[in-house]
């Protein structure tokens, strides 16, 4: 038990102290979720939208591969981004591999389905009648998208907490499309990663331990917003 | 465009819900500033009609003409989770109205329904018969030029639905709108209507102003969903009445043996087997006992030739009632 504390007292002293590989790989950390729960969100949305109350031909296989998309693999995702990411490969020429861009793209495509998923589940949920009175007013499809968004807020939050989290854990998609390289590419997940098998196990863990606070403070942030949002909802005083 | 033409105008105009035709042939039109009512029991195509005239729903054939823009106010309030005021503003701000006036426009329609001061209420906070006022009131904020109506007093107690009803019916008066109400109640049709659709499976049965289509429905079918609940059979005819043309009279000329009785509010509901038919009374508490015989007068009714060709009865115009 003893070398756990005395990583968490690594990690507390690394980051009172400002360590420079520290900062570095926290700050590639949160450029990745923050840029790919962005990009996850403004494709995810509309998509999940679309697959939660559009009338297409199509719409339930769309709506299975995204809940099935939930569960891609993150190494096979991240092989796929890479192998189009060669040189000579479709994407080759956009030069992304083993840059933290090409990272970011592979984990907006992991983040894509989670995103859409849950943002149609919560469409669906709304109230029956709802966008249907809307339109009956006159909404134009971009306001009954708005007040379908707003309505579904609770849910739209939970997507977008379910892809911050799962940027932050990711490592398969980064190691495969990043390279996993320090100052550049490498994230606290990939660093622990790095640690181990280096035998490193006290900085690890307090790698890994300024992971879960990050990941613990951004969660409890959104969770907070996302139930004074259920609070408001329900009529409750917050 | 003159003040008598049509707002809306709709020809033979039929609409299907997953394959079935639920609304069949409908001609209707609408004049600014009258109120109409479409009545009907369940099933009836009431709703989908309206549905389809706000262009909600696709029309099978026909056609709707519309001059001037349709707002649809649904059976549901379907109120979004912010106050009432801010409900009836989203519905203005969906509707195009400028964003200026639009807190204005909310409170006033708000006021006309007697909901000003739910105005900053939250939509969950509201009870049903409130939802149903604000829900009310942001359709009146849009000044629509054709308003439709679905059923707005659905599901209140009748008390609250007493007093929203008699608020609708002056709020509801403007001569620059034309408004058309589904309602699945007789008084509320009484309450609102300058002209009533009586609307039996998917067509319009019967037309014209409240005391005419109620009083003198043109055939039976029509007769019985307006309330002429009592029935006796000649072979020639079929008669009609309402509990109000049947009176317990000692000395009435007709036998009839008491089948059942029901408390009601202003006393004993009495139902009448006779020879030809039953009938249907209302007499003061306590009325008669159980299988009493008992006298009876006619007051008024319908009579109905029979057309067996036809397949049922049509109300022979020209010869009044059998009484």
């Amino acid at each position: 038990m003893e070398f756990i504390w005395n990583g968490i007292w690594q990690a507390a002293d690394l980051l009172a102290h400002g360590d420079h590989d520290i900062l570095v790989v926290v700050g590639t950390t949160l450029r990745l979720a923050l840029c790919s729960t962005l990009l996850a969100l403004a494709l995810g949305l509309p998509a999940g939208l679309a697959l939660g109350l559009g009338r297409f031909r199509g719409r339930r296989v769309g709506l299975a591969f995204a809940n099935a998309g939930m569960g891609l693999p993150p190494v096979v995702v991240g092989l796929v981004v890479a192998l189009l990411l060669f040189r000579g490969a479709p994407l080759g020429g956009l030069n992304l591999l083993y840059t933290l861009d090409g990272v970011i793209l592979a984990q907006t495509l992991l983040a894509l389905p989670l995103v859409a998923a849950l943002t149609a589940a919560a469409v669906q949920a709304l109230p029956a009648g709802l966008l249907e009175q809307a339109r009956a007013f006159g909404a134009s499809r971009t306001q009954v998208a708005v007040l379908a968004l707003r309505e579904a807020r609770v849910g739209v939050l939970a997507a977008t907490i379910a892809a911050m989290g799962s940027a932050f854990a990711e490592v398969g998609a980064v190691v495969l499309v990043g390279g996993n390289i320090e100052d550049e590419t490498q994230t606290l997940a990939s660093a622990v990663l790095v640690r181990v098998s280096a035998g490193d196990y006290g900085r690890a863990i307090a790698l890994g331990t300024i992971l879960l606070g990050l990941i613990m403070i951004l969660a409890a942030s959104l969770t907070v917003a996302q139930q004074h949002e259920r609070r408001a909802l329900l009529g409750r005083p917050s | 465009m003159s003040v008598s033409e049509p707002v809306l105008r709709a020809r033979g105009v039929t609409v299907a819900r997953v394959g079935t035709e639920v609304v069949r042939d409908v001609d209707l039109e609408l004049t600014a500033g009258e109120v109409v009512v479409i009545v009907g029991p369940n099933g009836a195509g009431k709703s989908t009609l309206l549905a389809a005239l706000a262009g909600l729903l696709a029309v099978e054939r026909g056609t709707v003409e519309l001059r001037g823009r349709v707002a649809a106010a649904l059976q549901a309030p379907a109120l979004a989770n912010r106050s009432a005021r801010a409900n009836v503003e989203a519905a203005l701000g969906w509707w195009g109205a400028p964003r200026g006036g639009r807190t204005e426009r909310a409170l006033a329609a708000l006021q006309a329904i007697g909901a000003r001061g739910l105005a900053d209420r939250p939509a969950r906070a509201l009870s049903g018969g409130e939802a149903r006022r604000v829900h009310l009131a942001r359709a009146l904020a849009l000044g629509a030029d054709i308003l439709l109506m679905d059923e707005p007093f659905a599901g209140l107690d009748p008390p609250t639905r007493a007093e929203l009803l008699y608020d609708a019916a002056s709020a509801l008066r403007d001569s620059a709108r034309a408004t058309l109400v589904v309602v699945h109640d007789r008084a509320e049709a009484w309450a609102l209507a300058d002209r009533v659709l009586v609307m039996l499976d998917g067509r319009i049965a019967s037309e014209g102003d409240p005391a005419t289509v109620f009083g003198n429905p043109p055939n039976a079918a029509v007769a019985a969903f307006v309330g002429f609940v009592g029935r006796l059979e000649a072979p020639d005819a079929v008669r009609l009445f309402r509990p109000q043309d049947v009176a317990l009279d000692p000395d009435g000329p007709l036998s009839a043996r008491v089948t059942r009785l029901v408390p009601v509010e202003d006393g004993v509901r009495v139902e009448l087997a006779l020879d030809a038919g039953r009938l249907v009374a209302l007499a003061p508490a306590p009325g008669p006992r159980l299988g009493e015989p008992v006298g009876v007068r006619l007051l008024g009714g319908v009579r109905f030739p029979r057309q067996p060709s036809a397949g049922r009865d049509v109300r022979d115009q020209d010869t009044p009632p059998d009484l």
